[in-house]
């Protein structure tokens, strides 16, 4: 009879308290706002959570190489214009918009210590909820994340100048005053090429002289979530249709990317020229040049591209990660013919045949 | 039963039989080889037909014919003459006359006035490559011609897996190993058109990996022959025109082959003359323009994980001169 009376007090109160509970709620005494703030117990509860959830589930996360150039150049170039804006960066204080949030947004050149480097790209990947920190667009793009992964490590180790050379490029200040350029087109001109200088980071794809076809498809593809990526798909989608436009004919008109087969190459770099002129027949590996020096517009122009560039691309391609779009259902099945020796040899081939000295202008 | 029943069950005893006529059968033989297989399989059937209803006999009269049959047929003498006597004698006659009729133990190779093709088993389709008499060597797709009443030395390899070589009207099927070389003689006795397929699972679009033979006059095999040995007709018209200038920028020639434009390809079929051929795609579609533009944007639907990628970037324009230009590389 004992356990039955206890069995019975534990039951009310549980139900008592569920009441209570759904009563408080629906009285609507708790305060939401975020100026409020939280009691310091119930903070401590929060960050445990958040600690050991993130600890727990980052575990499985592979790195690649971190210490890459490029791959912490793009991240910083996607900081800049992704994170930047709630977290601050150096130089750049938090706005005070951002500074009404709760939890304000950590500036990241002390938190980002305090997480190791699978935390990092497990959040970022992911997001937080009731934090306001976003889940990455493109979660299978797990290649750039680790390269914002790669930025923040950096990050706690910058001053001013040196965030400023990394994120925004040194020629910034002279890019923005060149006459007739579009807002759109600086903000593309901040990662991409220019006519002064090359792309902030190899993984960044150059744009001059690429296929208004090609390129208006590309951004169509971005905008419309066809082709993934965490740092394309946000910029393509304020690009309205007139702005794509003009932004390919503005790129397509300066001297870079050739569209015809190259004549001079050099000598150790054979085995990749076989590649991208003759193909792998016995591999069933058509020619590269057949289509990507065909003068076919809807085709990108590979020659001079960067060779990082071009093997990161192959890798998603051979991933399905670009399956989506018409071009993309071409480039797969062949992609996946090529091994890993062949895709560094064609890579290193393209970008090195048909470099032309910069120059030309941007201007419309 | 009423006439009308009597016909619906007549009419559906006799379709089967449709099936053993047409382009891809073993009991309407039109080749030396095939017609020696047809014949022993017609010697099996009646024979085995004509024992079974012996059989048949002997067991009825030992049910309905009484002690005295009964016991006659249960005598040593019956048992070992229907039981051992009879079948050895029959079977080994039979076998004998097997390896004689299908001349077993002969060559496969045929003398020097015969024509040699090379026929080479791809996932999944057929690269056919004759040699003109020049000794040029070029190539075709998924289509044999070949005259008739003339050896014709058919070289069989493979360029990847193991296929099958199997055109029941003409002759049996051999296979394609990889790294040998087999050879099939076989003689077409009639002009007309043949059906073979792959007889060996190879992959996911086995099933779709077939072809035609059309045997022809020596005369118009000749004639054939030498169209088929030159580079392709320049297109006529403007959607032709079109069609070809898409084909060459598209990146088609990356791997298919037309002859005397810049299309060089070798991964793909050659299709220097595919709009002569009497299908596309190894015998999934009639060849027409309309069948071209829909393999070049849905190959992947109508073939599904065949090599070619599907090509959905032309517009309905763009699909038709190149079905135009395809179908006129005659």
């Amino acid at each position: 009879m004992a356990w039955r009376r206890g069995a019975l007090w534990v039951g009310g109160t549980l139900v008592a308290l569920a009441l209570g509970g759904l009563l408080f709620a629906a009285s609507g005494i708790y305060n939401v706002a975020a100026r409020s703030g939280h009691f310091d117990v119930t903070t401590w509860v929060i960050e445990l959570v958040l600690r050991r959830s993130v600890a727990l589930h980052a575990r499985s996360a592979e790195a690649p190489n971190l210490d890459d150039i490029d791959r912490i150049r793009l991240g910083a170039a996607h900081f800049q214009g992704g994170c930047a804006p709630c977290h601050g960066a150096p130089g750049t204080a938090r706005n005070p918009i951002v500074k009404g949030m709760l939890p304000v947004p950590p500036d990241l050149a002390r938190a980002a210590e305090t997480w190791s480097e699978k935390e990092l790209f497990w959040i970022v990947r992911n997001g937080l909820k009731y934090t306001g920190m976003p889940a990455w667009s493109a979660p299978t793009r797990e290649d750039e994340v680790w390269s914002v992964v790669a930025f923040l490590r950096r990050l706690p180790t910058m001053d001013t100048a040196g965030y400023r050379a990394l994120a925004e490029g040194e020629a910034e200040p002279a890019v923005a005053q060149r006459a007739g350029w579009s807002p759109e087109l600086l903000r593309c001109g901040r990662c991409h090429d220019t006519s002064d200088r090359p792309s902030a980071s190899q993984l960044v794809p150059r744009l001059a002289g690429q296929s208004a076809r090609y390129f208006a498809a590309a951004l169509r593809a971005y905008k419309d979530e066809w082709r993934p990526s965490g740092i394309m798909q946000p910029i393509a989608a304020e690009l309205d249709e007139a702005a794509i436009d003009r932004l390919a004919e503005q790129y397509a008109r300066l001297p870079g990317l050739v569209g015809t087969a190259p004549t001079a190459l050099a000598d150790d770099l054979s085995q990749g020229r076989s590649i991208a002129t003759a193909g792998v027949p016995e591999a069933g590996i058509p020619a590269c040049l057949s289509c990507h020096a065909s003068g076919y517009g809807l085709y990108p122009r590979l020659i001079g591209q960067s060779a990082a560039y071009i093997r990161q691309q192959l890798h998603l391609f051979q991933a399905g990660q670009r399956e989506q779009t018409v071009l993309g259902q071409i480039m797969t099945p062949v992609a996946r013919r090529l091994n890993d020796r062949q895709i560094q040899e064609v890579a290193d081939f393209l970008a090195s045949s048909g470099r032309e000295p910069p120059g030309g202008d941007l201007s419309p | 039963m009423s006439p009308v029943a009597r016909c619906i069950l007549l009419a559906c005893l006799v379709l089967p039989l449709a099936g053993c006529e047409g382009v891809q059968s073993v009991l309407s033989p039109e080749g030396l080889s095939a017609r020696r297989i047809a014949l022993l399989a017609h010697v099996l059937f009646i024979g085995g037909a004509v024992i079974l209803v012996g059989i048949v006999a002997l067991t009825a009269l030992s049910i309905y014919g009484g002690a005295g049959w009964r016991n006659r047929l249960a005598s040593e003498k019956i048992v070992i003459g229907g039981g051992i006597v009879f079948p050895v004698v029959v079977l080994t006659a039979l076998l004998v006359y097997g390896l004689a009729v299908t001349r077993v133990g002969g060559t496969d190779r045929a003398g020097p006035d015969a024509l040699r093709i090379a026929v080479v088993g791809e996932r999944w389709w057929w690269r056919v490559i004759y040699t003109d008499a020049d000794g040029r060597r070029f190539e075709s797709a998924n289509e044999i011609r070949i005259p008739t009443g003339r050896p014709v030395e058919l070289a069989l390899t493979t360029a990847d897996v193991i296929h099958s070589f199997w055109v029941p009207k003409l002759a049996g099927k051999l296979d394609m190993i990889p790294g040998r070389t087999n050879y099939q003689t076989v003689v077409a006795e009639v002009p007309g058109v043949s059906r073979g397929q792959c007889a060996e699972y190879c992959g996911g679009a086995h099933a779709l990996m077939s072809f035609f033979v059309v045997a022809m006059p020596p005369d118009e095999f000749e004639a054939w022959l030498v169209r088929e040995a030159g580079p392709a007709a320049a297109p006529g018209g403007a959607a032709a025109s079109q069609g070809r200038q898409l084909f060459l920028r598209g990146g088609c020639g990356a791997c298919h082959k037309v002859r005397g434009t810049p299309a060089n390809g070798a991964i793909g079929p050659d299709l220097t003359h595919v709009g002569g051929r009497l299908s596309i795609a190894a015998a999934t579609l009639e060849t027409s323009p309309q069948a071209f533009a829909r393999w070049i944007a849905e190959n992947q639907h109508i073939k599904p994980e065949n090599l070619m990628p599907p090509f959905r970037i032309f517009a309905d324009d763009e699909l038709d001169a190149l079905a135009t230009y395809l179908t006129s590389l005659r």
